[in-house]
């Protein structure tokens, strides 16, 4: 018997072993990365902080390709010029020379430096990263970065005209100063940057102070709209009539379609010119003109959360139809003959029972408008003038725009805090007691 | 409670039905207008419907070619994350080892994750991988995000299946493989094919890593594709319209066929019982 449960609970690890794995390695570990990211200065735009580097390392490629171009110009510098400047352009030569030669004395960088040569003398990109980048101690870095601004500053008091040969060499020594990477560890100074954000500068919130006013501002009133028009929508149809499937498969429709998609039928709609509900608005006098909706501030948001509630009432109160459905009818009919009145007998018996669905309802809700992405995207954009951007359409921005990873990642950690701050509330009034029915 | 309807009722449901289905309707009465018409009136009607829109968005931009793509990328996943699911709750459900409850809490807090907190990393790995612009490249991140929900849905069902029949197949020597494939499976069908048409639909709708991961127009899925038609100054709303009807339309038949499983799906997670 022992060894049957030994085996049981075997096959049971091994069921469970794949989604595990899976989750780990797409889900779990990339929130890991994220928070990395966040302490770097990231940006896939820019050549030399397209990576982490935690240390100081030596791009072999650009070092080896410039190291060809400074010896020919030296070289016509020096054969150019007579007298005291050309007895300083072999000094520059000759410095540049030590520098290389300590360089060389690295095991790592001499056994690079040929074949790095041999593939840029085919013309050959150096597509192996361990053999274009090399890793160099602070004290090496420190050294090269010197030499280089102080030959950068003999080369320029040698030159004497525009795009001269000194000049040129000047331009050459950036271009090995780009050599080498510099760690871009930054620690928190990402969230230092957006601390900075937060605050309210001349009665204006910072970007992200704007961006956590808007995602709060949204979340809480869809999700509040959503709920009383849910639940009374779910009161009203909790009996039998004719045409129930009907109604049931009106209400699947907008939740099963794109949110993209329902976010393009709602631009269309709320469109100044051509939009039926703006000219709607109009009318009845609800807008003083019909491009208000999407072009103020407060016509953008209450469009975005009016969009949401059309797409996601539905949803609610059928989640809410089952839980109401749960409830014994008996209780009603003691209510009944007891004399409570029909208010009395909501209060009393649907919202109490009704509470669990309830709180998993607000939960998931809760949690889905607080990362909304694709209505606002969509519909706005996040304008205007950023009045409607959410949290995660600004990280959006960051990351794919301006193709900053590391701010990015800083402002997707903020998201992730919150939504775990607010998973956590919702956890501990619900209880575990969910989770543990499942389990057993 | 149960009350007869009245014609109170009835008029609150058509007036709840009007709302629902009016953009809809608007859409689909758009993608039948000429230009002219969509910038010049506000008809419930059309005098004189086209079919050009419908030719123009299968003609200048591949949009069978998206739904091609959403089609292959749904379908891939849902296989993926039913297979995986189903082991995973079949274990939670029936078999006794240690941990269950840490495991569907991890799994279950998975499912909360924002995605925009797993975008780059997600799409560093799979630039890294050599999958970006391919169909694989969103299956992965997909199945990953469709896992919680299965597991869930599919413990759920697998539970109410009654015990004495493993015992039975126990008894008779089958072990846990075949009382897995011959007993359990077959009676969780029903259960099964529900979260599949649930994991399909959020693949279908999926938007950020269709965005990010799927820049070469020819691999986008329809969500990314339609939006794309949306161009810096003119937006072209009969096109627009009709690429929402063609990809409504299939979503709605679906919504009408299957209704009762996709609702007892999507309350099987909220309500005990």
């Amino acid at each position: 018997m022992k060894k049957l449960k030994m085996s049981e609970s075997y096959a049971g690890y091994l069921m469970v072993l794949p989604a595990i794995v899976i989750i780990c390695a797409v889900a779990l570990w990339p929130v890991v990365r994220s928070f990395w990211y966040s302490m770097f200065d990231l940006r896939l735009n820019h050549p030399a902080k397209s990576a982490v580097y935690l240390s100081y390392k030596l791009d072999m490629e650009k070092y080896v390709d410039t190291r060809f171009y400074v010896e020919g110009t030296l070289k016509e510098l020096k054969e150019n010029t007579a007298g005291h400047k050309g007895v300083e352009a072999a000094a520059v030569e000759q410095q540049l020379g030590t520098l290389h030669n300590q360089l060389m004395q690295s095991e790592a960088i001499a056994s690079r430096y040929e074949p790095v040569k041999q593939l840029l003398d085919d013309f050959k990109p150096v597509s192996d990263a361990t053999l274009r980048y090399v890793d160099l101690s602070r004290e090496k870095a420190r050294l090269y970065l010197n030499t280089i601004a102080e030959v950068t500053e003999r080369l320029q008091a040698l030159s004497t005209a525009e795009n001269d040969a000194a000049d040129q060499a000047v331009e050459l020594m950036e271009e090995f100063r780009l050599s080498i990477m510099q760690p871009n560890f930054i620690g928190f100074g990402n969230y230092r940057y957006y601390l900075e954000e937060l605050k309210v500068h001349n009665g204006k919130p910072g970007r992200l102070g704007m961006a956590l006013l808007n995602t709060f501002y949204f979340t809480i009133s869809s999700v509040f709209l959503e709920l009383v028009l849910g639940l009374a929508i779910a009161l009203l149809i909790n009996k039998s009539f004719r045409g129930r499937g009907l109604v049931r498969a009106a209400i699947l429709v907008p939740w099963a379609i794109p949110t993209a998609v329902s976010a393009l039928m709602w631009k269309f709609l709320y469109d100044g010119q051509t939009g039926v509900v703006a000219k709607f608005c109009d009318m009845i006098g609800l807008v003083e003109n019909p491009g208000i909706l999407l072009t103020t501030r407060m016509g953008s948001m209450l469009s975005i959360i009016f969009a949401d509630v059309w797409k996601t009432t539905p949803y609610m109160a059928l989640l809410l139809l089952a839980g109401l459905q749960t409830i014994p009818v008996q209780l009603y009919e003691v209510g009944q003959v007891d004399g409570a009145t029909k208010l009395q007998r909501f209060f009393k018996i649907t919202l109490p029972l009704l509470k669990p669905t309830i709180l998993v309802a607000l939960l998931f809700r809760t949690l889905d408008a607080f990362r909304v992405f694709d209505l606002v995207f969509v519909l706005t954009g996040g304008g205007p003038a950023n009045a409607t951007e959410t949290i995660s359409v600004y990280a959006y921005k960051t990351m794919f725009a301006q193709m900053n990873f590391g701010r990015g990642a800083t402002l997707s950690i903020v998201v992730f805090i919150c939504i775990t701050l607010i998973s956590i509330g919702y956890v501990k009034i619900l209880g575990a007691d969910v989770l543990k029915d499942q389990a057993e | 409670m149960e009350k007869k309807a009245g014609i109170g009722f009835y008029s609150f449901l058509v007036v709840f039905i009007f709302i629902v289905m009016f953009p809809f309707y608007w859409q689909f009465l758009t993608s039948l207008k000429t230009p002219n018409e969509i910038f010049t009136t506000f008809k419930l009607y059309t005098t004189e419907p086209s079919f050009q829109s419908y030719q123009t968005i299968f003609s200048v931009r591949p949009f069978a070619k998206y739904l091609y793509n959403s089609f292959i990328v749904g379908s891939l996943t849902t296989v993926f994350a039913i297979v995986i699911a189903s082991f995973t709750a079949y274990a939670i459900a029936r078999l006794k080892f240690k941990g269950k409850a840490i495991i569907l809490g991890v799994v279950l807090a998975v499912s909360m994750f924002p995605q925009i907190a797993v975008i780059s990393p997600i799409y560093m790995l799979i630039k890294n991988l050599g999958l970006r612009n391919t169909h694989l490249g969103l299956v992965i991140p997909y199945t990953t995000f469709a896992l919680p929900l299965s597991v869930w849905y599919l413990t759920t069902f697998f539970k109410k299946i009654p015990f004495s029949l493993e015992e039975a197949a126990k008894i008779d020597g089958a072990s846990i493989m075949q009382t897995f494939t011959r007993i359990i499976a077959p009676l969780a069908m029903p259960g099964v094919f529900t979260t599949a048409i649930l994991v399909f639909i959020a693949a279908w709708n999926e938007y950020l890593f269709a965005l990010t991961i799927n820049v070469k127009d020819e691999m986008r899925t329809v969500p990314v594709g339609i939006t794309m038609y949306v161009g810096q100054y003119t937006i072209p709303w009969g096109e627009l319209a009709a690429a929402t009807v063609v990809v409504t339309v299939p979503l709605i038949i679906m919504v009408l066929v299957f209704q009762k499983r996709i609702v007892s799906g999507l309350t099987s997670g909220a309500v005990k019982g």
